[in-house]
């Protein structure tokens, strides 16, 4: 029982990472947006990331 | 026949004579004809030669120790295997390891058409178990050695256990001179949830095969009143709770680790890695001081729906560079909006020498449908940088290969559990061995076969 149980499982696992590949699925985090306006093509400055403002790392070790 | 003859006389009909102890004088009953050799009383606990018309005592034995209780009463009957069976014999028996007394009850079992079977029970854990049909066969010089075996009808069985096995109670009816105090070396071979047992008394060596029964079992054959005393611990031939072959499963696992690689390989080669754009910029601070951003060349992604990848080379070196990228459909107005930093450290300490960092960066915009796009750029700086330049590459349509790494995890996980879990089994059924997990090789193994 466990065993097919397990076969479905990988079967499943599988095809996930099947169609994951096939859609373009990634690992990365990234900010969906929507009605970005047209006019930041002609004018960048109209729009602000989220991102902006970020801390960033200044030394090293 | 007239009347007034009187009756022929006919063979003269069996008279039952009561049997009673010669000591205290109560009842006793004998159940398994003349088959008993020895019979305790029930009342003071001597043991009598039931061979003996006159029930002639054997031995007596103190009365603290008649304080055990039977858990299948004497006379109890019940069907054992197809078999009707009735309790006709009950003993107590123990061991010392270490200091620490064991103890464990049997009960002899009488059917008159197929003899004599036991029930043992220790714990909670019962084993239904009678003689071998033949001799086994025991494969080591040093039969209490570690990976020493028997062999018992074409089935190996493992040196689990060899101890003094003393009996301190005894009731009922025996088909030996039982004795109070009598002395056996019992060793224990083990395939479970069969136990294979040698018991050696004086000269005489008996061996029986026990199987495990579950207490619920033993209740329902003999109809008992109320529910067994719970198992405790895990006893030397229980079979594991993982009843299923753990080899097979890691076959399963090697065989979707297989068809995952087939994917990878696949879907790597069915990539279009099609780069769309590739860029060189300068950042220069003196510019910084107005409006950074600004915005790619249009390009177009074609096909279906898929991913995205943005690769950034900054030569960094002892500073960062941090990009605000959007990616924005021109058609429609979604954007993806994802800042990455380039930084790359290095220098040397009184550890030798460091580096933190690297000079490359890569981020993957998942399920991006086709259209036109461009990205957004706004570039931030270590502010003692003056100026560096960084290029940018968008590729569409690339392989993640995390996505394999996870589903990899995601099919051990079964496995790595199932194999814990009887391991985990195995190591405590062998910790109470004369062989601990320390010695422990090659018994990890569930032996039981696929359910």
């Amino acid at each position: 029982m466990f065993r097919k149980l397990y076969l479905l499982f990988g079967f499943l696992t599988l095809s996930t990472a099947a169609f994951g590949q096939y859609r373009g699925w990634s690992l990365d985090s990234v900010n969906q947006l929507k009605n970005v306006p047209k006019s930041v093509r002609d004018n960048p400055g109209s729009y602000r990331s989220v991102y902006s403002g970020y801390h960033h790392y200044t030394g090293g070790k | 026949m007239g009347a007034g003859t009187p009756p022929l006389p006919g063979p003269p009909k069996p008279q039952v004579k009561a049997l009673n102890c010669p000591k205290c004088g109560a009842a006793i009953t004998l159940r398994c004809f003349g088959q008993a050799e020895t019979v305790v009383c029930g009342s003071c606990r001597c043991i009598l030669d039931a061979k003996d018309p006159h029930l002639a005592i054997l031995q007596q034995f103190e009365r603290q120790t008649s304080d055990t209780t039977s858990l299948i009463p004497l006379g109890t009957r019940g069907k054992l295997r197809g078999t009707d069976y009735e309790v006709i014999g009950f003993q107590r028996r123990h061991i010392t390891v270490e200091g620490v007394t064991y103890s464990w009850h049997e009960y002899l079992l009488f059917n008159p058409y197929k003899g004599f079977r036991y029930l043992s029970e220790y714990n909670g854990h019962w084993n239904d178990i009678s003689i071998c049909k033949q001799l086994p066969m025991v494969q080591s010089a040093f039969s209490t050695a570690a990976g020493s075996s028997a062999n018992y009808l074409g089935e190996d069985y493992k040196h689990f256990q060899t101890s003094d096995a003393n009996t301190d109670f005894v009731l009922g009816e025996f088909p030996w001179q039982v004795r109070v105090g009598e002395h056996a070396v019992i060793t224990d071979y083990v395939h479970p949830p069969r136990v294979l047992s040698s018991e050696k008394l004086d000269k005489e060596v008996t061996w029986s095969i026990g199987e495990y029964l579950y207490g619920r079992e033993i209740w329902e054959t003999f109809r008992l009143p109320g529910s067994p005393p719970e198992a405790v611990g895990v006893y030397e031939n229980q079979p594991s709770p993982v009843t299923i072959n753990v080899t097979s499963i890691w076959l399963a696992f090697a065989a979707f680790a297989v068809f995952l690689l087939v994917l990878m390989v696949g879907f790597d080669l069915r990539a279009k890695k099609e780069p769309v754009l590739h860029e060189t910029y300068q950042y220069d601070r003196a510019e910084a001081k107005s409006e950074t951003s600004f915005v790619t060349d249009v390009f177009e992604l074609t096909g279906r729906t898929s991913n995205v990848q943005v690769k950034t080379h900054a030569p960094v070196d002892n500073h960062w560079i941090y990009l605000n990228y959007a990616l924005i459909n021109q058609d429609t107005g979604e954007a993806w909006d994802f800042g990455r930093e380039v930084s790359y450290y290095h220098g040397y300490d009184s550890d030798g020498s460091w580096s933190e960092g690297k000079q490359n960066d890569s981020v993957v915009i998942p399920s991006v449908p086709p259209g036109h796009y461009y990205l957004r750029i706004e570039p931030e700086a270590d502010s003692s940088l003056p100026s560096i330049p960084y290029a940018v590459d968008v590729i569409h349509d690339v392989p993640v290969f995390g996505i394999y790494g996870i589903a990899f995890l995601v099919l051990l996980v079964p496995p790595l559990l199932i194999s814990w879990r009887a391991f985990a089994f195995e190591r405590s059924r062998w910790s109470e061995s004369d062989h601990p997990p320390l010695q422990l090789s090659g018994m990890t193994s569930s032996s039981e076969d696929d359910s």
